[in-house]
């Protein structure tokens, strides 16, 4: 199956070393800058003064549908923006490792999946964020919420957010993937307890709850 | 009031709800973020701590100066935990030098980042086994030595004398590397004492009922005045029983500050202080007679436990053999503590007695299936190790008493092994079950889920008893100022906590039979529960719903205390497994295809809880197997693998296709812990399977693919 393209380099086709590479770049004050420039959504920016921004800064930020006025620093990453900066906190998305080896923080970002702790607040502005509380609530889950509840997807559940997201962004960018392709998208995910199989599982089911209905019926 | 019979658990086939598959009670808070782990607990003006720790083992401190901290923008308190002139004695807790606190979590380390430490270091750092063995190096272990010997059993000159009478003999060494319990969350807490005389302590903590005292002194307050909680928490797998310097630092920069104090250990943090599984380096000699009787083996064993004794399960493990030795030693290293992971001592010992049975087995030309039932008294094994060669395909698959060859293709083999836990359970643990007249009832026990399932029965095993639905019954769990219940380690929990669950619910039902008998024109016990309705068993017509009968309690709510029972439980779990791999003889890549797994464990309470504890069991050991371990540099005395890309876990690729089955023929009407046994025999049945594949026989975890190449050249 062909990879789509896309405009933005992101988990599945960034490198690890390259993607490292370029977070690296952007927590560089004078790359952060130019970047923001570039984005033509970035403007609510208050404090961005002269060239370089340095203490706290209030932005703007698309999440879940609703905007949300985040005070953060130009170091801040999403995962502690979400966890620590916003009211009220969205902790659902777990801090494990804190430097993208573990995809307990995954988000969705304009549709792809990304990790939390590898992005700064103040790239975002403009972009559309999504996060595990976006997708569902215990009284109205989502189909893969929904389906990792009946298949018993999870145990301590510290990094089920994280797959729950990652599962989610598969299945809706491509509603006919193979398990295979499910793997490979939630690879960038661990879970200690072990509950690999039952997730496998748990896709599978939401995959066919989420098909697109076909014909009359 | 006590009840007038005594409670036992229904026939299997009379369960509505226990034994079945239940989806757990809090999955939809655990889908959607809702529930909150203590990472997440968020107090008006808390502050975040960090520690500073020192990477270096063994250190002569020459300058502590925390005060440019106080300084940083944000930080709002600095203490340093040593002095100038003190020693750090070992890598980890002992390292840390200084804590900080801070508005956010990013001041704090800059507050970590602004202090001024400076340490003379001595050599040699003392984390590895050579060190400790060198006769030159400082004494640094427990009593001032660098090695105890801990156990002795057996007739080492009995034992010796008949290896002398064997068909066959071999000596081999195995070893096996510290692996990390690598809990998501991380080990931490979360104090909320705002002044006054009492604090709510947030932890993440598998020893809930246990805990508020230790909390409580930290803080200076009165035990009764503390609350732990740990409604959920991320893992613990053993590492968590205590609150740890971690816990109490953060108690008394609360009391210090009358402000909340958030502090979770790091990523690097937990590698360096966390615990740790011991390591393992076993030379066993074994001997066997050619018609396959294990005849004689002599063990000795050396645990890497740091500055902790470490664990070991002891030699021969499980299998009978007429004549045996063993003896264990605790090997000290400047390094972290072992501390119990997941049946202590059990993964160790199983994967040098796994190995040696197999490479005599094979000696001896017996195929290893059969060679190991000759060896095992227990018939429960035989029909264990039976079931798992046939799921795994075992009587179709060629390789029975010679490996495959090593031809340049890739190769499939099939390995065994088989474990044992004892899921002892004790007195103590409590149980309130209360029914108010609106039709709420709940299950309040202070026990915690670590992820098991264990909050879904609390709830489960009420609903069962008054035929109601799971979600019916509220479960609350995880906070000290609930009944008492026992910390979760070696497998107890459900042995201590159901059977206390079970006799409150057991007498909720006969206190609530008493008053709505009358009602029913019918004698208490001679009621029904069924589908949400209670019917009198003379006559069906007459029945109250459950609401009805709730409304008839008036205007006080029933309440029912249970406490433990012995009848209701059990102990004794038998496990076998059956591992499926495949080897490229050209590249020495490992791939398991298939892992099958089987236990017993009595009465399972909720049959898709217990499957998931199996394939959790299942994949620790294959992560164990191929890819964990922890690595210091000998020379810097620095761990290598502080952080999740170098200390490597199972990820969704390593995973095979698993089957994982609780062992029906188990008629025991009891309840035990069932997590520990699954997790002590994959890695030995996939070493052996790789044997079984291609004829190496790598003794030495984990079989990563460069020792796999390395050993088929060797061969070749």
């Amino acid at each position: 199956m062909a990879e789509p393209k896309d405009p933005a380099p992101t988990r599945d086709t960034l490198s690890r070393r390259t993607f490292l590479k370029s977070a690296g770049g952007v927590a560089a004050g004078g790359m952060l800058t130019s970047q923001l420039a570039a984005e033509p959504e970035a403007t609510p920016l208050k404090a961005t003064a002269g060239r370089t921004l340095a203490g706290d800064v209030t932005i703007e930020l698309d999440l879940n549908g609703r905007k949300h006025e985040v005070t953060v620093e130009p170091r801040t990453t999403l995962l502690s923006a979400l966890r620590h900066r916003i009211e009220p906190p969205h902790t659902g998305t777990k801090e494990v490792c804190d430097q993208g080896n573990c995809g307990a923080c995954t988000v969705i970002v304009d549709g792809r999946p990304a990790y939390a702790c590898m992005l700064l607040a103040v790239d975002l502005v403009g972009r559309k964020l999504r996060t595990v509380e976006g997708l569902g609530s215990v009284e109205n889950l989502s189909p893969v919420q929904a389906a990792f509840c009946e298949h018993d997807a999870l145990m301590c559940g510290f990094c089920t957010p994280g797959f729950v997201v990652a599962t989610t962004a598969c299945l809706e960018r491509r509603p006919d993937a193979d398990l295979a392709t499910i793997k490979r998208e939630l690879s960038g995910n661990l879970c200690r307890c072990g509950t690999y199989p039952f997730i496998f599982d748990a896709a599978e089911t939401a995959r066919a709850a989420m098909a697109p209905k076909k014909g009359g019926k | 009031m006590r009840a007038r019979s005594e409670p036992a658990w229904k026939p299997k086939k009379d369960l509505t709800v226990l034994n079945r598959d239940i989806p757990r009670v809090d999955g939809p808070e655990k889908v959607t973020g809702a529930a909150k782990y203590t990472h997440d607990i968020r107090l008006p003006r808390m502050v975040y701590a960090r520690f500073w720790i020192h990477p270096y083992p063994r250190l002569n401190l020459t300058k502590v100066d925390v005060a440019p901290a106080l300084k940083v923008k944000g930080v709002v308190y600095v203490k340093a935990l040593k002095e100038a002139g003190e020693d750090v004695r070992y890598q980890g807790a002992d390292a840390a030098i200084a804590v900080v606190a801070a508005e956010t979590p990013e001041a704090a380390e800059d507050g970590l980042r602004a202090m001024i430490i400076e340490a003379e270091e001595l050599y040699p750092p003392m984390v590895t086994a050579e060190q400790a063995l060198d006769e030159s190096s400082p004494k640094i272990g427990r009593g001032g030595k660098n090695v105890n010997v801990r156990e002795e059993r057996g007739d080492e000159e009995a034992a010796n004398i008949a290896l002398d009478t064997v068909d066959v003999l071999i000596e081999e060494s195995y070893s096996l590397p510290v692996q990390h319990h690598v809990c998501l969350e991380t080990h931490g807490s979360v104090v909320d004492y705002r002044g006054g005389d009492e604090a709510t302590v947030y932890t993440s903590i598998q020893n809930v009922s246990g805990t508020n005292a230790s909390a409580a002194r930290a803080l200076e307050l009165d035990a009764d005045k503390v609350n732990v909680i740990t409604h959920h928490m991320g893992g613990g797998f053993g590492s968590k029983f205590g609150i740890g310097i971690e816990g109490s630092t953060a108690c008394r920069i609360a009391k210090e500050l009358g402000r909340p104090v958030h502090l979770m250990l790091t990523r690097g943090d937990e590698f360096l202080m966390g615990g740790n599984r011991s390591g393992s380096q076993q030379t066993i000699v074994g001997g066997a007679s050619k018609d396959g009787r294990l005849v004689a083996l002599v063990a000795k064993a050396d645990r890497f436990g740091g500055t902790g004794g470490g664990a070991f399960a002891g030699l021969p493990y499980i299998y009978k053999v007429e004549n045996s030795f063993f003896e264990s030693r605790s090997i000290y290293t400047a390094t972290d503590s072992s501390r119990a992971m997941r049946a202590p001592g059990h993964p160790q010992a199983s994967f040098g007695m796994e190995s040696m049975v197999d490479e005599l087995a094979f000696a001896v030309g017996i195929d290893p299936l059969t060679f190991r039932k000759q060896n095992l008294e227990d018939p429960v094994y035989h029909r264990q190790l039976d079931r798992v060669a046939k799921e795994i395909g075992w009587d179709a698959h060629p390789n029975k008493t010679e490996p495959g060859a090593v031809d340049g293709t890739r190769q499939v083999g099939i390995g065994f092994a088989i474990s044992q836990w004892g899921s002892r359970s004790r007195p103590g643990s409590q149980c309130e079950v209360r029914i108010e007249p609106d039709g709420r009832i709940t299950s309040t026990t202070g026990t915690q889920d670590l992820g098991t399932g264990s909050r879904t029965y609390v709830a489960a095993i009420v609903a069962e008893e008054f035929g109601l639905e799971v979600g019916d019954v509220t479960a609350r769990i995880g906070e000290s100022a609930f009944p008492t219940s026992a910390g979760s380690g070696g497998s107890v929990t459900t042995g201590c906590s159901a059977p206390a669950i079970k006799d409150a619910a057991h007498n909720a039902r006969e206190a609530f039979e008493a008053r709505i008998a009358p009602m029913l024109d019918a004698e208490p016990g001679q009621l029904v529960w069924r589908g949400g309705e209670v019917i009198s068993a003379q006559d069906p017509q007459k029945s109250l719903t459950w609401k009805q009968a709730c409304a008839a309690l008036g205007s006080e709510p029933l309440s029912a205390m249970g406490e433990w029972q012995e009848h209701l439980r059990s102990q004794g779990v038998h496990g076998a497994q059956a591992a499926k791999v495949e080897v490229d003889t050209v590249t020495g890549e490992l791939k398991v295809l298939k892992m099958v797994f089987i236990q017993d464990c009595g009465l399972v309470l909720n049959r898709l809880a217990a499957r998931s504890q199996v394939n959790g069991g299942q994949i620790q050991a294959l992560s164990y197997g191929l890819l964990e371990a922890r690595v210091h540099d000998p020379d810097l005395g620095l761990m290598l693998t502080d952080n999740l890309d170098d200390y490597k876990i199972a990820g969704v690729q390593e995973i095979p296709e698993m089957i994982s089955i609780m062992d029906d023929d188990d008629d025991r009407l009891a309840v035990m812990g069932m997590a520990e046994a699954n997790c002590i025999p994959g890695h030995g049945a996939i070493a052996n399977a790789l044997f079984n594949a291609c004829g190496l026989r790598l003794r030495d975890l984990p079989l990563t693919a460069d020792k796999i190449i390395m050993g088929l050249s060797d061969r070749s």
